[in-house]
């Protein structure tokens, strides 16, 4: 009975059966992602620079809350400014991280396994940040709760045929369920961590968090059957949540709004925009804790390929607005669409379609899809093309309406840019907790990736 | 509960064991991984999980519940808006999918803990931390007359630890 070793692999050539070549065994992916959840200093000044911007928007939504809505750069009938936009961009932000996790799951992507815990967190501290928002834009943010369906006596209840009443349903189911999905994923994890873990007070933590979790046949059996069908069912959940947000716009008679097309192009940005915030904290992740062999540029090549094909996906959405608006021959629309992009407006057009259009067609290029150099500075400029995208959607619609004499502008305020801050500061402030207390990297899952410890020579992928 | 814990380094030594173990009929065998192997699972041959009738019946109950909650809330304020019916199925749907979701996707959550019987107040007998680091686990519950025969077949097949517990 002897133990068959290893055979020595190049360390950056994957097959299609040996995905991570640099990973050896189990306990090297234990020691290696375990190692990632120790404090540095950089994660102490990064997370200090997340609570600052924090602190601002807090400061600046306290203000509001003394001084008034007025405070914001409201400009009647743009009545919807800057915390619309945010709040459909940070639920746009929140898509790609089920798409990683449950349709990528679904169909198989190898790619996925790597990232998809990083993406995970994401949405729901994404969702979390966007939830925010729509309480930010209350006169009377303390009223918020008048839109949940809680039994009174006086027998009053929300319009049930509102949008926004759909949204307040979308928003808190996916908020629900992309948080289960995240806990459930972690409980083997959290259990690899409970039983490393010397520091007693911590052990408790993680042995009750871990809901007492043994690795036993019957426990995987029964988690892969309940993932599955939580991915399957989060599947048409992504689908509808960012579909339920357009009806926002695309049930009002506003030039620009009032379009079939706006569901499957919302849903289409949200996950291009999210592929952009994936690649604009993997990257960093990657190279700060020296998981190279982890996230491999196949897996950065895989997730390239798919923002590309989302790219062209919301560029096509782009262009059949500008052609519906043209072959439909709508007097108010036409104008509203050449107004957005040759008339007050275009500077935000033209970001957009820049940022969102054109430079993600330089991921037809293999040697850009694995350079992470490139596929960070490219993300940065989705997530600023992405927000203005909404900034296109709502506030030209608005400004440019039916009625020349109600045609304005709207310029936001030190208000809006401070609490468009902080909810990043918020986002990330959550995110770097995260990555500190629970591994940024799904250890049960790579390790079904790692061909086990044989006794007998084994082809790898072959049961 | 008395028993058989075995160590195994490697998953086809412990494949091996459990083979050998359900043909000479010693006990009731429970399998620890690191990971899932579908080895494991052709060895052991567990009948399916019944987690996805949770999902389907907790998600019927949640559509019916969606569509009624909005439905009974509006003819108990009636309004009328955009000339629509007061209980307008159409826009309903909205609220029934996505109470169906929330339910079936929070059920199926509850048949995996019902079933996986979590949580867990202690780890009991027959486990070991490393277990979930990179080891593989074989815990057989067995009377104290079977212990031997447990323990000589469990490291005839590769085990690397063999200890009885209780």
């Amino acid at each position: 009975m002897t133990t068959v070793a290893y055979e020595p692999r190049r360390p950056n050539i994957a097959t299609a059966d040996v995905q991570l070549p640099a990973v050896r065994d189990y306990e090297q992916v234990d020691d290696e992602i375990t190692a990632t959840l120790r404090p540095t200093r950089a994660w102490f000044v990064a997370l200090l620079a997340a609570m600052v911007c924090l602190a601002v928007g807090i400061s600046a939504w306290m203000y509001q809350i003394w001084g008034g809505l007025g405070v914001a750069g409201y400009n009647p009938p743009v009545m919807w400014g800057v915390y619309i936009i945010s709040f459909v961009f940070w639920v746009g932000i929140g898509h790609a991280g089920t798409l990683i996790s449950a349709i990528l799951y679904l169909f198989r992507a190898g790619f996925r396994t790597t990232i998809y815990r990083c993406a995970e967190a994401m949405t729901v501290f994404a969702v979390m940040t966007a939830g925010l928002f729509p309480i930010l834009h209350l006169g009377r943010p303390w009223k918020f709760f008048w839109l949940i369906p809680y039994p009174n006596w006086r027998l009053l209840w929300p319009q049930f045929k509102s949008p926004l009443v759909w949204d307040v349903f979308a928003i808190s189911t996916y908020l629900t369920i992309s948080t289960t999905f995240l806990f459930v994923g972690l409980i083997p994890d959290i259990a690899v961590l409970r039983d490393r873990e010397t520091n007693p007070l911590r052990k408790r933590i993680l042995s009750f968090l871990s809901l007492g979790w043994r690795n036993t046949e019957r426990e995987w059996r029964h988690f892969a059957r309940a993932y599955l069908f939580l991915a399957a069912v989060s599947t048409p959940l992504v689908l509808s949540v960012h579909s339920v947000v357009s009806f926002d716009f695309a049930m009002a008679l506003v030039p620009g709004w009032h379009t079939t097309i706006f569901p499957p192009y919302f849903v289409a940005g949200a996950i291009f925009s999210g592929i952009g915030m994936v690649f604009t904290i993997i990257i960093p992740i990657r190279k700060w804790f020296r998981l190279q062999h982890y996230v491999t540029l196949n897996h950065l090549d895989g997730a390239a390929k798919l923002c590309l094909a989302t790219s062209l996906i919301v560029g096509c959405a782009y262009m059949v607005e500008f052609f519906i608006a043209w072959y439909g021959g709508v007097k108010a629309e036409q104008d509203y669409f050449w107004n957005r992009v040759f008339g007050q407006w275009w500077w935000a057009a033209w970001i957009m379609l820049t940022c969102n259009m054109i430079l993600p067609l330089s991921l037809f290029s293999q040697k850009l899809r694995r350079n992470p150099t490139w596929l960070w500075l490219l993300s940065i400029t989705i997530n600023i093309g992405m927000w203005f995208e909404r900034f296109v959607i709502v506030v030209p619609s608005l400004s440019h309406e039916y009625e020349p004499w109600q045609w304005t502008t709207y310029s936001p305020t030190w208000v809006d840019y401070s609490i468009l801050l902080g909810s990043f500061g918020w986002f990330f402030m959550w995110f770097l907790l995260f990555i500190k207390q629970l591994p940024v990297i799904a250890i049960s899952e790579v390790k079904e990736i790692v061909p086990p410890r044989l006794r007998h020579a084994h082809t790898p992928g072959a049961h | 509960m008395r028993g058989v814990l075995g160590r195994f380094r490697e998953l086809d030594a412990a494949v091996d064991a459990i083979m050998a173990l359900k043909r000479a009929r010693l006990g009731d065998v429970t399998v620890f991984t690191p990971t899932p192997r579908h080895e494991f699972e052709h060895a052991v041959e567990p009948p399916p999980s019944p987690v996805r009738r949770y999902m389907l019946f907790g998600g019927l109950a949640g559509c019916v519940f969606g569509y009624w909650m909005a439905i009974w809330a509006s003819n108990s304020w009636p309004l009328v808006v955009g000339g629509k019916a007061i209980g307008s199925w159409i826009p309903y749907t909205i609220f029934g999918f996505e109470v169906f979701v929330l339910i079936g996707a929070l059920s199926t959550v509850a048949g995996l803990f019902i079933h996986a019987r979590l949580p867990r107040l202690t780890m009991l007998v027959g486990y070991d931390p490393r277990f979930s680091h990179g080891d593989f686990g074989i815990w057989v519950e067995c009377a104290p007359d079977q212990r031997a025969s447990v323990e000589a077949l469990l490291k005839q097949h590769g085990a690397v630890e063999v200890r009885g517990e209780q």
